[in-house]
């Protein structure tokens, strides 16, 4: 049973205690839209910001470098990412625009995200999707990422801070199928229907 | 404009003008998520009431000096569009009267927002009232407390706003423009309904004690209602999908 929280609305007493829910005289309250759910007992936010946490992997956009080994990534409105090459004796150059993958190394002031392990992303599109509904895009162990990898032939890459980077295969099919995960997060039996969805559109010589 | 010669007679056969109960509210309708390019947004009808909240962050804070490293600034912008009232109201550009009813929106929900979260940001709130009929502050706070849950911005409560007032001897709630221009006494209150903590509390003209006690009361009673209009505002934007 899913059922919809809102900010200070009350939840049942054994709720799992994570970041939406608050403590106060005895009782639990949410302090976010989202949703209980009383199989797993847990808020799963359904609005929200992405916070940076050591080995989120993401996807950003490296601004004009103005120090030499020092690369800035704009991440989310809030959170800026930094590349540091200098350590390694030929670390990778990039440009400003380009689109990298990256590990979160460490966090520093809850808004600038030391990264490691930079990689260049060239061609594919970048989607900006609601950073709260990517780990319903990714799915439980990753099926919902895999299945709409599989049945449009397209290479996706997942970023924690919201942004997707899709190449190859039928991309117009899995933008549109990562689209209708993000507007319905909330409902149950979604990967079935992104199943149907996706089998009654992707030619057969993709799968 | 108000003046004691001309005042109406503002209570007739025990109803008010529009025929309302002494603790009767104004039909009131919340949409929350009405904008697509802000991150959280709220279109209010209350009586004749027109309110669009809308809320961006949270983002870094600018100009830079503004920001303080240790939480998260908010920013409120009340403003009144030119065509919302009679005449008087409603020239553009801030003027004392909005900029004092910003500052206090601001610090209602400096109070429920968890502003620890993100140092160094900010938070902006705009508030633009599209048509006037008195009780404007309270419709607005009502309307962002909705745009902010939307956005997705922690929150330890869910505020509403609405106004008391006292007609004669008689205590009255959700006082409209022509009440507000002629009553005795005007208090618009903020609450936190989770534990009915007072935010905001103003007031023109004077009650006495009971009377005061009565508002609260008055307040409070009408604020479950509220309050199920925001909570129900924002579950209906993924009930209908």
């Amino acid at each position: 049973m899913r059922q919809f929280v809102t900010p200070g609305e009350e939840l049942p007493k054994d709720t799992r205690r994570n970041e939406y829910v608050m403590l106060q005289n005895g009782k639990a309250y949410s302090n976010i839209l989202g949703f209980y759910d009383s199989d797993k007992k847990d808020v799963i936010p359904l609005e929200g910001m992405w916070k940076p946490r050591i080995g989120d992997n993401v996807i950003g956009v490296v601004e004009k470098p103005t120090k030499p080994g020092l690369y800035n990534v704009v991440l989310t409105e809030f959170v800026q990412g930094l590349i540091i090459t200098s350590k390694f004796d030929s670390g990778p150059i990039f440009e400003a625009n380009d689109i990298i993958e990256a590990t979160v190394a460490s966090v520093e002031r809850k808004r600038l995200a030391i990264l490691e392990r930079p990689r260049k992303l060239a061609l594919g599109q970048t989607l900006y999707v609601k950073p709260v509904r990517i780990p319903r895009i990714i799915g439980k162990s990753e099926t919902m990422a895999n299945q709409i990898a599989r049945l449009t032939g397209s290479r996706i890459i997942i970023g924690r801070n919201g942004i997707i980077w899709i190449n190859g295969g039928n991309t117009e099919l899995a933008i549109k199928a990562i689209k209708t995960v993000e507007s319905e997060a909330h409902t149950s039996g979604l990967t079935e229907r992104i199943k149907s969805m996706l089998e009654a559109e992707a030619p057969v010589e993709n799968r | 404009m108000a003046s004691s010669l001309n005042k109406p007679e503002l209570i007739v056969n025990g109803k008010r003008l529009d025929g309302r109960d002494f603790d009767e509210l104004r039909p009131l309708k919340i949409e929350a998520n009405v904008l697509k390019n802000a991150q959280g947004s709220a279109y209010l009808e209350w009586g004749n009431n027109r309110v669009l909240a809308a809320v961006y962050g949270p983002k870094e804070a600018m100009p830079r000096h503004t920001a303080d490293s240790t939480k998260a600034v908010v920013k409120c912008r009340y403003s009144m569009a030119p065509f919302s009232g009679l005449g008087e109201h409603g020239r553009t550009g801030p003027n004392r009267r909005a900029t004092e009813i910003s500052k206090v929106t601001k610090e209602v929900f400096e109070n429920v927002i968890f502003l620890n979260e993100f140092p160094g940001s900010e938070i902006d709130i705009f508030i633009e009232i599209l048509q006037s009929d008195g009780g404007t502050r309270a419709a607005g706070i009502t309307a962002a407390a909705v745009a902010l849950a939307n956005a997705g911005i922690k929150m330890r409560d869910l505020v509403y706003a609405v106004s008391a007032g006292r007609i004669g001897e008689h205590v009255v709630l959700d006082v409209d423009m022509i009440e507000d221009n002629y009553s005795d006494a005007d208090m618009p209150m903020a609450i936190s309904p989770k534990s009915n903590d007072v935010l905001l509390l103003q007031m023109d003209g004077g009650l006495d004690k009971d009377q005061l006690k009565q508002a609260m009361n008055m307040v409070v009673e009408a604020g479950k209602s509220i309050s199920k209009a925001q909570r129900d505002a924002l579950k209906a934007i993924y009930e209908n999908r």
